[in-house]
């Protein structure tokens, strides 16, 4: 705890990193493989998108990070999670307390019900606060605080005595990154903040995180399967895929690229484009497979269009590698890049 | 709020007028004629009928039933056919005494079940979970007039340690209040159980954790409150439901209350008597309802505004 507080650190090491982390649920004798081998590197004042259809992983990956994971059925196997260059993992409940909520603050998926019912909005926010009020504030001080962060995220400060039900999904949304944001952490994990959103609610949202983020220099994990936030707000991608990151770079690597993992390409396909003269949509064939039962091979090669025969036996590794940009696929191993 | 509350009340006065015709009407349709009743078999004709005639009986049943409302909402339920005293007033004097076995009997099934309950779904699929719910079921599925006897025999007979009749002192009430709390403990547990492990897996208790938050304080301080809420309003069902639950255990213990009171009538065939108590009870279960209902539009601020805001027009803010 100590060490944490001292800024030592130099500012090149990455405030958050996955070291090769696996989550296995297991339940009914069924081992559910979420995250199978993730490593990342968050760095200071980053944004790094981590995309990916529903089951990829995504959420487990963020909830192993808050060590919010179900205690009874989740266990991380294998792998390490390290804050500021500590591992996460070693700390102890009381220690991730202190952490969550202060130094890593999450945004939750449905904003709907999220918030709990029968508190008022700014009491919410409150207890944020007073969880984390290490330097004595008195009452009148972090209440002056709340309606600080109310107005930040754009709802009027005279509403903090209103309840969930009275604000609409987006007022939700904001109160809930309110309450993320109170103690101004270090990383901000974002689990699809918009997807309960409207459109125009949406935009306003990132825009609000966007801006909260150049203010208070943190860094952000983009939870998201749209990739036009992704080219918006990020300034790294990650594209997971049953439980792993498949392909890895810069926004530039990703969008502009030469090379992609087949998986990325037909993620890119599957957005409807304006010129396009087909009626259709094109969507990547076949479902994800069953994280309890994952092919041997690369998980990918039920649903490839170039699934080569190596590609059903054996793993793949990083095969290619130009810059920050990473793919995992047979494809490449040939010596490219 | 005030105006939905006073509006809760008036609905009150057509409920009990509706409720006093049910019960009329099933007295009315029990064999046997009033004064062949009060007077007994073997007086003359010539009496029953003059006897008929001054009960009213002569006139048709509408209008004895209409004579009957307006008597009682001035505090008039008749005189008993057995001893000719006043309905009312013997309903009266007993009244404390059922409601005092009721309340007892219920706070000892919130405090026990409530408590289990919510230990039950804190350490779900525990050694805690799996006792309590076996416990509940089993208490779910004992009788209280049998459960009232074999304690009778434990620890009146055998330990001599509690009364097994009457109401001189506190004493008096443990063995009935214990019986008839029995079956609402286990209500109360699987009920509070069920509602609290829904909440715990709530996003909106993961939101706390990932505050920070003390897992104690995000069970008792988010999960709890929200859990009991539906839980306030078994607690007002059990407790009406208990109200009629007293006949039974008033005979068992020889408790001279309401229940007790409409055990007899029933047998002595004392219609007014059994009139006056059934309302009595009707009235003090929509009482209860009334009670809930006002403590729940009070702590659940969804549907506080509901009221507050249909007071003011029905404007919705969203």
């Amino acid at each position: 705890m100590e060490d944490m507080t001292k800024k030592t650190v130099e500012d090149s090491t990455p405030i958050l990193e996955l070291d090769d982390l696996y989550v296995h649920y297991r339940s009914e004798g069924n081992i559910i493989k979420a995250v199978n081998g993730v490593s990342l590197k968050l760095g200071r004042r980053e944004t790094i998108g981590l995309v990916g259809e529903t089951g990829a992983g995504k959420t487990t990956t963020a909830l192993a990070v808050m060590q919010l994971l179900p205690d009874a059925t989740a266990r991380i196997d294998r792998g390490d999670i390290l804050y500021n260059g500590e591992s996460l993992l070693r700390k102890s409940k009381g220690e991730m307390r202190a952490i969550r909520g202060a130094l890593i603050s999450m945004i939750f998926q449905d904003p709907m019900t999220a918030l709990n019912p029968i508190k008022t909005v700014g009491a919410q926010i409150m207890e944020s606060l007073t969880i984390h009020n290490y330097e004595h504030k008195s009452k009148a001080e972090l209440e002056a605080r709340v309606d600080e962060l109310l107005e930040l995220v754009g709802i009027k400060a005279i509403r903090r005595n209103e309840y969930p039900h009275q604000f609409s999904g987006g007022m939700k949304q904001r109160v809930l990154i309110a309450v993320a944001l109170a103690c101004q952490p270090q990383v901000l994990i974002a689990d699809e903040p918009t997807t309960a959103l409207d459109v125009t609610i949406q935009a306003q949202v990132l825009a609000l995180i966007e801006e909260l983020k150049e203010k208070l220099g943190t860094s952000v994990i983009m939870i998201t399967h749209d990739l036009g936030i992704v080219a918006q707000t990020c300034d790294k991608v990650a594209v997971m895929y049953a439980g792993e990151i498949i392909e890895d770079g810069s926004v530039e690597d990703i969008f502009l690229g030469e090379h992609h993992h087949p998986y990325t390409v037909g993620l890119f396909n599957s957005i409807p484009k304006l010129d396009d003269e087909s009626n259709r949509l094109h969507p990547i064939d076949g479902l994800m497979p069953d994280p309890a039962n994952l092919p041997p091979g690369c998980p990918f090669s039920p649903r490839c269009h170039q699934c080569m025969e190596i590609c059903t036996r054996e793993h793949p590794a990083i095969t290619y590698q130009k810059g920050s940009h990473r793919i995992k696929c047979h494809l490449f191993a040939g010596g490219e890049g | 709020m005030i105006k939905y509350v006073i509006k809760r009340i008036l609905i009150i006065i057509p409920m009990l007028v509706v409720v006093m015709f049910i019960i009329y009407s099933i007295m009315e349709m029990t064999p046997g004629e009033p004064a062949r009743l009060i007077l007994g078999t073997n007086a003359s004709q010539e009496a029953v009928d003059q006897l008929t005639i001054e009960l009213g009986y002569d006139r048709p049943f509408l209008v004895r039933y209409a004579d009957y409302v307006v008597n009682a909402f001035t505090g008039d339920f008749g005189e008993s056919w057995q001893t000719g005293r006043s309905v009312f007033q013997e309903v009266l004097i007993r009244f404390p005494t059922t409601i005092k076995l009721a309340v007892f009997a219920m706070a000892l099934a919130v405090l026990i079940g409530i408590p289990l309950g919510i230990l039950s779904a804190v350490k779900q699929y525990s050694v805690f979970d799996g006792v309590g719910t076996t416990f509940a079921m089993v208490m779910a599925s004992v009788p209280s007039f049998w459960l009232a006897m074999m304690l009778i025999i434990l620890f009146s007979v055998k330990l001599r340690l509690l009364p097994s009749f009457g109401t001189g002192s506190f004493a008096h009430y443990i063995l009935p209040a214990v019986s008839m709390s029995c079956a609402e403990i286990a209500v109360l547990l699987r009920f509070t159980r069920t509602t609290m492990v829904e909440e715990i897996r709530q996003d909106y208790v993961r939101t706390a954790r990932a505050k920070g938050q003390k897992e104690n304080k995000v069970v008792f301080g988010h999960a709890l409150p929200n859990a009991l809420l539906p839980v306030i309003t078994v607690t007002g069902t059990e407790f009406c439901g208990m109200l009629g639950g007293v006949v039974t255990i008033e005979t068992v213990f020889s408790i001279n209350g309401v229940g007790m009171l409409i055990y007899n009538s029933i047998l002595q065939k004392d219609v007014p008597m059994v009139m006056g108590c059934a309302i009595f009870l009707t009235a003090s279960v929509m009482l209860m309802m009334l009670v809930i209902d006002i403590v729940y539009a009070f702590i659940d601020p969804r549907i506080k505004a509901r009221y507050t805001r249909a007071a003011k027009g029905g404007k919705a803010s969203e």
